[in-house]
């Protein structure tokens, strides 16, 4: 009867998940230090020559160069638009706010294959199709529910009081949100700004979409290889995205610690 | 006055431009200002469905490859008419339902333990691997399992040495649902944990003080006091899920394909904009509606854009 309990099946699909959460990066990094062509379980061998042949890939280099300019754009528009979303909903009594809210979950709610190809054709119709900053443009615009949750979650943090009293002492408006309002929902602004970067880093089928064959992003590149021949190079290619996923998470859990996703609302 | 700070004089610039040009008359519209870069942003969205609404509405010339210039529900005539669609929506339908109920099955149990541990280095770790695959996005992931369940993947090596094998796993259902449920834990995880931070610690230590087994008190207390976090990560999953392009054109190899294939197809491999604008707002139509049905019957959860507290 013990072993039934509900603390041992918890533990036992504990111990699942976390296999297979691991599983897919691990095997990543293990295959991208194979000595050998291909990609066989145990890996063959240790080298760097795959990262060797990355590195010295033109193509590849290019694909992330474009996919870090995207996530640039995809940040710098979306992190301004969303916290002052956030802030504008939580502290101004709106009309219409119920229409309002499901308006800006709409890119959550539409499918992202409807909201990839509508952006499709509407970058198409204003001739900027082909561009690398529509691609920006558009992740900041599917993702943006994010920043506005992470936002709002701090909100919750700030007593208006506060803002109240900087004003009572004089404060004009713009310096009562800079010294006030601005450094109490940091935390949330940081999150959100490092969840849309890495969404738009990551970014598929969006991408995929948005872009013709002089513009691919790295994870369209990724999916161009993985339909022709798995090599151990497209390991060493996606270790850029453990790395990337890796940095994230330090960074996350230094500045807003990563327990803030387990508070309840 | 020059004996200020520079930053003193620059902040108070900054609010002159700032009285000069939001006046305090239009403060009351101050809300509204704030929100003006989202709604413009999504506005894109909605410009872009609108491009997709007309173009679903013309039907495609296969002489010229010209859309037609007078309107027409042909399009949406050809999609019901078509069984091959009917069969890739109930195959989309039915994978997200069977992704759904193991992801929440999986999800509920890691998410109470990180939620409950008393141990801050285990809820580390179950956070980082949580974060980590989250992170890394989807292609990079469906290509690790490409890795791992392929012909001479661990998998299939293990097999081997215990005298099984090889099995063909890539490019199947299985391997598919696998790889979207794998794929949606961390959403339901993250969609959960909260909801049970919520529920009082003292109440399940009642439950089980009163005589209750721990089956009991999982049933009658947690799981229902759970069930914001619940409904929202079934809504979540199961929305993701229908709607997926990357994982089928991957995993499921070509041959289990789900609606957003059938989209893509539309537009890339027979050019028919209005078919595939049909058939993408057909699938709009249909996940808003499920969406709104299932929040409608079990309420908003914690998708709720509203703070806590205030104005509910």
């Amino acid at each position: 009867m013990k072993l039934l309990s509900p603390r041992a099946v918890f533990a036992a699909i504990v111990g699942f998940n976390l296999v297979a959460l691991a599983l897919p990066t691990l095997v990543i990094l293990g295959a991208s230090f194979t000595e050998g062509n291909m990609i066989v379980f145990p890996p063959e061998g240790f080298s760097l020559r795959w990262y060797e042949k990355v590195l010295g890939s033109e193509s590849l280099q290019e694909a992330f160069g474009r996919s870090l300019w995207v996530s640039l754009i995809c940040t710098a528009a979306g992190v301004p638009a969303g916290a002052l979303a956030a802030l504008g909903m939580a502290r101004f009594r709106l009309r219409f706010s119920g229409v309002l809210q499901i308006y800006l979950l709409l890119p959550f709610t539409i499918p992202l294959i409807a909201s990839g190809i509508g952006l499709m054709l509407f970058f198409g119709e204003i001739g900027v199709l082909g561009e690398l900053w529509p691609v920006g443009i558009a992740c900041a615009v599917i993702n943006l529910p994010f920043m506005i949750w992470a936002v709002l979650a701090s909100v919750n943090g700030l007593d208006p009081d506060l803002e109240n009293a900087a004003a009572n002492c004089g404060a004009p408006p713009v310096q009562t949100f800079l010294t006030v309002t601005l450094p109490a929902v940091m935390p949330g602004v940081i999150t959100g700004g490092l969840i849309l970067f890495v969404l738009a880093f990551n970014e598929f089928l969006v991408s995929l979409l948005l872009t013709d064959a002089h513009t691919v992003t790295l994870p369209v590149s990724i999916y161009n290889s993985i339909r022709s021949i798995i090599t151990p190079d497209l390991a060493a290619v996606s270790v850029v995205y453990i790395v990337v996923a890796g940095l994230a998470i330090v960074l996350l859990d230094r500045i807003v610690g990563l327990e803030v996703f387990l508070r309840s609302k | 006055m020059s004996r200020y700070p520079i930053t003193w004089r620059l902040l108070d610039l900054v609010e002159a431009v700032a009285a000069l040009l939001w006046p305090r008359a239009l403060h009351r519209y101050t809300g509204w200002l704030l929100l003006l870069p989202a709604i413009a942003l999504v506005g894109l969205l909605v410009a872009g469905l609108a491009y997709m609404g007309d173009s679903s509405l013309r039907l495609l010339d296969t002489e010229t490859f010209e859309q037609s210039e007078d309107y027409t529900l042909a399009n949406y005539r050809d999609l019901i008419e078509k069984p091959t669609y009917f069969t890739v929506l109930m195959r989309s339908t039915g994978a997200a339902t069977l992704v759904t109920v193991l992801t929440l099955v999986l999800a509920f149990p890691y998410a109470y333990s990180m939620v409950r541990t008393r141990s801050a280095w285990r809820r580390k770790l179950l956070l980082v691997s949580l974060f980590l695959p989250f992170f890394i996005g989807q292609v990079v992931r469906a290509y690790g399992w490409l890795v791992v369940l392929g012909k001479t993947g661990i998998v299939n090596t293990l097999l081997a040495h215990l005298g099984l094998g090889p099995f063909k796993m890539i490019y199947t259902y299985p391997s598919l649902v696998f790889g979207l449920v794998q794929y949606m834990l961390p959403f339901a995880v993250l969609l959960i944990a909260p909801a049970i931070t919520a529920i009082d610690e003292e109440l399940e230590a009642a439950s089980e003080s009163l005589g209750a087994t721990g089956w009991r008190t999982l049933r009658h207390v947690i799981l229902p006091l759970a069930k914001p976090g619940l409904v929202a990560s079934a809504v979540v999953v199961f929305t993701l899920t229908i709607t997926d392009y990357a994982m089928p054109v991957v995993l499921g190899g070509g041959t289990n394909d789900f609606i957003a294939n059938a989209v893509y197809d539309a537009f890339f491999r027979i050019s028919d904009n209005g078919l595939g604008s049909a058939l993408a707002l057909t699938l709009v139509v249909f996940a808003s509606t499920l969406v709104a049905v299932m929040l409608g019957l079990m309420g908003a959860g914690t998708l709720g854009m509203r703070p806590s507290g205030r104005g509910r």
